[in-house]
């Protein structure tokens, strides 16, 4: 029973850490607008309704990017725990359980972890800003005072949205209870299949049309870009539908630049499992790393959108140094929170691909023993999980770069072309320094703990019929 | 304990062969003292209730495990000393595996997991080890599959393509555990009589582990394990003669 729980508890980790971390972000920004609204000067009482207003509709949009990117996670992660739950769903079928309820009870594991990393996050967020509103005005960041409040019932609200949040993509990643026949229950093999293909078309036929519409939009702008900075409108749309259409078309999208990394893997025995195990369940592996593409494309399309700003606004104020040293200063904050707002969903997407890589380790005892009886090393076994781990990292990663240095550049193209014409994308390269940084320490930390696991496993243990 | 056996050069064995799980009062035994010889070139079955032993005196003569007391050799090998590492690269190319089911891996294709033992040891296989591959794909009907993957193979394939790969790289002993336990009876019996062929043709020594009686009856020689000790050790028999042996000593047993 205890070793039950343990488990339990291992795949559910992530779900809790997850919502906690989106709850904690949701709520930390709606507390800091009020803070923010109460440190203005009390003169100007009349405008902080307004600014505060203008504050929380701008987190909203990080807010809602943040809890989009946690449901593609907390769903993901509940598609991996039925694929390792498969024997224990068969048996509740063979004895008469229906899958609507099976499924309804796997939905219910999500609400209740989704309401117990929303409370946690909701406790560290209020702890924080009380913190920073205990200590704020002595270290100067504040003004002294001030009544600075430290609840504000959308904060409620946001705890409720995760929690539901949670529950909802519970819900949708336990779809293949349904598939799972009672027959597998009386099965020797517990050989994990491969993914049925299941009835994508509508899904791809959509991500096709939004890809189409937004690429024509993003080309439009770019071309109406020498006329007007309204370029700027067209190419937005542009890229909000080409992106949503790559979002939901991950399916497709995914695995061939999946197979493109394995590639560069792809050197002997473990390289070569390395390169097909990470293809293996490619829905699973494209919502495992479409998370952090959207992260990762926002991240850099920011950084670059206001960086190549800079550059051209730089170009106008040629003749004005004072003009010029303030607004590179202003860029320069506006980069480093945008950036680090973003970021943050970012953090949520590596959390579940760090929880991909565990659980597809862990569902692959077996095999792994068959591979440790047929003459892998332990050390072999390891170089195969992170060769994997980073496999999957560098192809977020890659992929997300390039998207976000075009999306930023078309943002910045379209409001400044019709000043200086057209100009060479300016990349921060600091930016993508930290990103590529960002990526090489989640690579080894998603495949540490996995790779640990991989390696203790016996040949014998692994190869014990069970 | 068996005339027949001592004529004949041993491949692998263990001497005085102890194992026992836990300390003090929870001690399990798993096996007690026993010594064995496997012949060079026989077919060796190892039979036994379940609890008897017989896998993990398997395991541990394949270097699966290590023994808690004895000696373990392979070849002219001693390897009860070995550390992982060395027995890892041991199994690569001096023993085959075949098991009752997850036998494959399931991300590469036929040729793919019958070149694992060759690709893991770094070694290209020779001309002449090239053309035992192809003599053993074609007599095992599998050249049409080789880019099939395990999942679009039924079982007697899988287990068919298991024994190709063990026989590839002609290893000092092949261990087949319970082989044909996860089939159906008709392919159990082709598989057998695959292995009975490599025995008989190519001179390759298996040692299988079951509990079948009429898989047994394949063998030159069957050794009885009961408790942990061996029970008897006797030439190839006939199934009904391996089913009355079985039942006597389980009524010895009890």
């Amino acid at each position: 029973m205890s070793a039950a729980n343990g488990s339990a508890l291992r795949e559910h980790a992530a779900t809790v850490v997850v919502s906690a971390l989106s709850t904690m972000f949701a709520v930390a920004l709606i507390l800091t607008t009020g803070v923010m609204g109460a440190a203005l000067d009390p003169t100007l009482i009349e405008e902080s309704g307004t600014f505060r207003m203008t504050l929380l509709m701008v987190s909203f949009i990080f807010i809602i990017i943040a809890l989009y990117v946690g449901a593609i996670v907390t769903a993901n992660t509940f598609a991996t725990i039925i694929a390792g739950r498969t024997r224990t769903i068969a048996l509740y079928r063979l004895v008469g359980s229906t899958s609507a309820r099976i499924r309804s009870r796997v939905a219910g594991e999500g609400l209740l972890m989704g309401a117990i990393g929303a409370v946690i996050g909701f406790v560290l967020a209020e702890a924080l800003i009380a913190g920073v509103v205990a200590i704020g005005p002595g270290l100067g960041w504040l003004p002294e005072g001030r009544d600075y409040p430290l609840f504000d019932p959308l904060a409620i609200v946001a705890v409720a949205i995760v929690a539901l949040t949670t529950w909802a993509a519970a819900w949708a990643g336990s779809r293949r209870v349904g598939s799972v026949s009672p027959i597998a229950a009386t099965g020797a093999s517990v050989e994990l299949r491969p993914e049925e293909s299941r009835g994508r078309r509508a899904r791809t036929v959509w991500a096709w049309i939004l890809i189409v519409i937004g690429v024509v939009l993003l080309a439009l702008g770019i071309v109406a870009s020498i006329f007007s900075p309204m370029a700027l409108m067209i190419a937005f749309f542009g890229g909000l539908f080409s992106f949503t259409g790559i979002a939901i078309g991950a399916h497709f999208i995914m695995p061939p630049i999946l197979k493109l990394t394995g590639k560069l893997i792809d050197r002997g025995p473990t390289g070569s499992l390395a390169a097909a195990n990470a293809v293996r369940f490619p829905e699973r592996s494209a919502r495992s790393t479409i998370g952090l593409v959207i992260g990762v494309t926002l991240v850099v399309m920011f950084a670059v959108a206001l960086d190549s700003y800079r550059a051209m606004t730089l170009i106008a104020f040629d003749n004005d140094p004072m003009m010029a040293a303030m607004l590179n200063e202003t860029l320069a904050i506006t980069t480093a929170i945008f950036t680090g707002l973003v970021g943050f969903s970012a953090i949520i997407a590596a959390v579940g691909l760090v929880n991909t890589l565990s659980l597809s380790v862990l569902q692959r005892t077996r095999e792994l023993g068959l591979l440790r009886a047929l003459g892998f090393t332990g050390s072999q076994v390891r170089r195969m999980v992170v060769a994997e781990s980073a496999q999957m990292t560098v192809a977020a990663l890659g992929f997300g770069i390039v998207l976000g240095v075009f999306y930023g550049w078309v943002a910045a193209q379209t409001l400044l072309g019709s000043e200086v014409g057209f100009a060479a994308p300016s990349v921060p390269w600091l930016v993508v320094a930290g990103v590529v940084v960002f990526g090489v320490a989640l690579a080894l930390i998603a495949a540490a703990a996995p790779a640990r696991r991989a390696v203790r496993v016996s040949p014998v243990t692994a190869l014990a019929v069970d | 304990m068996n005339a027949q056996a001592a004529a004949i050069e041993t491949v692998a064995g263990v001497a005085n062969l102890g194992k026992y799980y836990g300390n003090g009062e929870q001690r399990v035994v798993a096996l007690h003292d026993v010594s064995v010889g496997i012949g060079r070139g026989q077919f060796t079955a190892i039979m036994g209730p379940s609890g008897s032993g017989k896998s993990t005196l398997m395991h541990v003569m394949a270097g699966l495990d290590t023994p808690s007391a004895g000696k373990v050799w392979l070849g002219g090998d001693e390897i009860s000393g070995l550390g992982d590492a060395e027995l890892t690269k041991l199994r690569r190319r001096r023993i085959g595996f075949i098991f009752q089911a997850f036998n494959l891996v399931p991300t590469l294709d036929v040729r793919g997991n019958i070149m694992l033992p060759f690709q893991l040891d770094g070694k290209k296989p020779s001309l002449q080890e090239m053309a035992w591959i192809d003599a053993l794909l074609g007599q095992l009907g599998l050249a049409e599959r080789l880019d099939h993957r395990p999942h679009e193979l039924s079982g007697g394939q899988q287990q068919r393509v298991a024994i190709a790969r063990a026989l590839a790289t002609k290893p000092d002993v092949i261990f087949a555990d319970e082989p044909t336990g996860a089939l159906d009876s008709r392919t159990g019996r082709e598989v057998l009589k695959l292995l009975r062929s490599a025995v008989t043709n190519s001179g390759q020594s298996i040692v299988m582990v079951t509990h079948d009686p009429i898989a047994a009856s394949y063998a030159d020689r069957i050794v009885f394990l009961g408790d942990g000790k061996i029970v008897a050790d006797r030439g190839a028999m006939t199934a009904e003669e391996i089913s009355a042996t079985m039942l006597n000593l389980e009524g010895h047993g009890a």
